[in-house]
């Protein structure tokens, strides 16, 4: 039982949709990649690396699929940071698209109070048997921060290269001053 | 196929795979994937351009009580699913090729699992059992792992060298700053 590997955690849900809410999913979704502000609001939880949702209709067996009394709704989400952290963070910054999501599934008891909404995900979680991370050590924000980093390293050589010591020491202390942030 | 975009974000893929576990298999396989070495150790570290990947067993939905009815998969499932540098096609290969023994260890355990010696069958029946994403976040899609690892080094390097180069005259600072950032 693996989900945890460095510093990023996995989680795995699985939940059953009420009948109908498939086609509210439909629409919570089209919104989601039509209407950039959900993504938005993901990046803004600069925690998470990598997040899907998926609507299972039928259980993959090959042939047409096997189906179940309902439609499920599948998640995971790659992301640094404890468990905890990650689900008060959903409660707290996204509350109305997580009820947008999660309203449709049986049991969903609501993203306020963050108590019962953590129940509801241990509940319906499966813990991974293997989980792997191409960079453990990394957090999103660091990725994020190395991206700017490496663009302005690469520009300061570019525009470094000719100056006389005293315009590059000058120049140099610019570029710190420039990505302070990032390091 | 239009319905195909909803797995990508940038260059990144992501893949959903499920596939029935063969009856009397679900300990074998949980055994053999909680098994499996942590980190470099990892199968999954085999294969280019994985940013993360798990393997999860589902042995059956979760019944919520209530006004669900009650359902039971006919066959427990194997989740696998990797965030990934696209294309599909060539990253259905590198598993076949770069898990190799793994791949048949692990997914001889499903039914209808081809084996690895089938190029054709093996990417099949990877396609036969995707579950599209319905939505797809990645905070840096336009990463590749290898450009995620260059510019985390960039990173760690520019600290190093900021820290060692405190209080240094231009000349010595400029000549040491152009050998530890060669263009």
């Amino acid at each position: 039982m693996a989900n945890v590997e460095g510093k990023a955690t996995a989680i795995t849900v699985v939940t059953p949709v009420r009948h109908g809410g498939r086609f509210l999913l439909a629409i919570v979704f089209w919104v989601g990649r039509h209407v950039t502000s959900t993504l938005v609001k993901l990046h803004q939880l600069s925690f998470i690396h990598y997040a899907r949702w998926a609507v299972i209709r039928r259980f993959p067996d090959g042939g047409k699929g096997e189906r179940l009394g309902h439609t499920y709704l599948f998640f995971e989400s790659n992301f640094n940071g404890t468990w905890d952290q990650y689900i008060d963070a959903f409660s707290e910054v996204v509350p109305a698209r997580m009820k947008g999501i999660w309203g449709t599934s049986y049991g969903f008891p609501g993203p306020i109070p963050v108590e019962p909404f953590k129940a509801y995900i241990r509940q319906n979680e499966f813990v991974a048997n293997h989980y792997w991370s191409a960079y453990p050590a990394s957090t999103t924000t660091e990725i994020i921060s190395a991206q700017r980093i490496a663009a302005a390293l690469e520009d300061f050589r570019g525009r470094s290269a000719n100056l006389d010591p005293e315009a590059f020491a000058t120049a140099y202390r610019a570029l710190l001053t420039d990505v302070q942030r990032d390091l | 196929m239009k319905r195909e975009k909803r797995n990508h974000s940038g260059q990144a893929y992501s893949l959903t795979v499920m596939t029935p576990i063969l009856e009397d298999h679900v300990s074998a396989l949980a055994a053999h994937l909680d098994a499996l070495g942590p980190a470099d150790a990892s199968p999954l570290a085999r294969v280019p351009g994985t940013h993360f990947a798990r393997w999860v067993i589902l042995d059956d939905v979760v019944y919520e009580g209530g006004r669900q009815r009650r359902d039971a998969l006919k066959a427990s499932r194997l989740l696998f699913t990797s965030n990934f540098d696209g294309p599909l096609d060539v990253y259905l290969e590198a598993l076949r090729t770069e898990l190799g023994e793994d791949a048949d260890a692990v997914w001889s355990h499903c039914a209808g699992y081809p084996g690895r010696a089938d190029a054709p069958a093996f990417a099949a029946y990877f396609r036969n059992h995707q579950l599209e994403s319905a939505l797809f976040f990645a905070a840096y899609g336009d990463q590749t792992v290898a450009q995620v690892q260059a510019n985390v080094a960039q990173r760690t390097r520019l600290i190093e060298f900021a820290m060692a180069a405190q209080g240094l005259e231009p000349a010595e600072l400029q000549a040491r700053f152009q050998a530890a950032f060669p263009r």
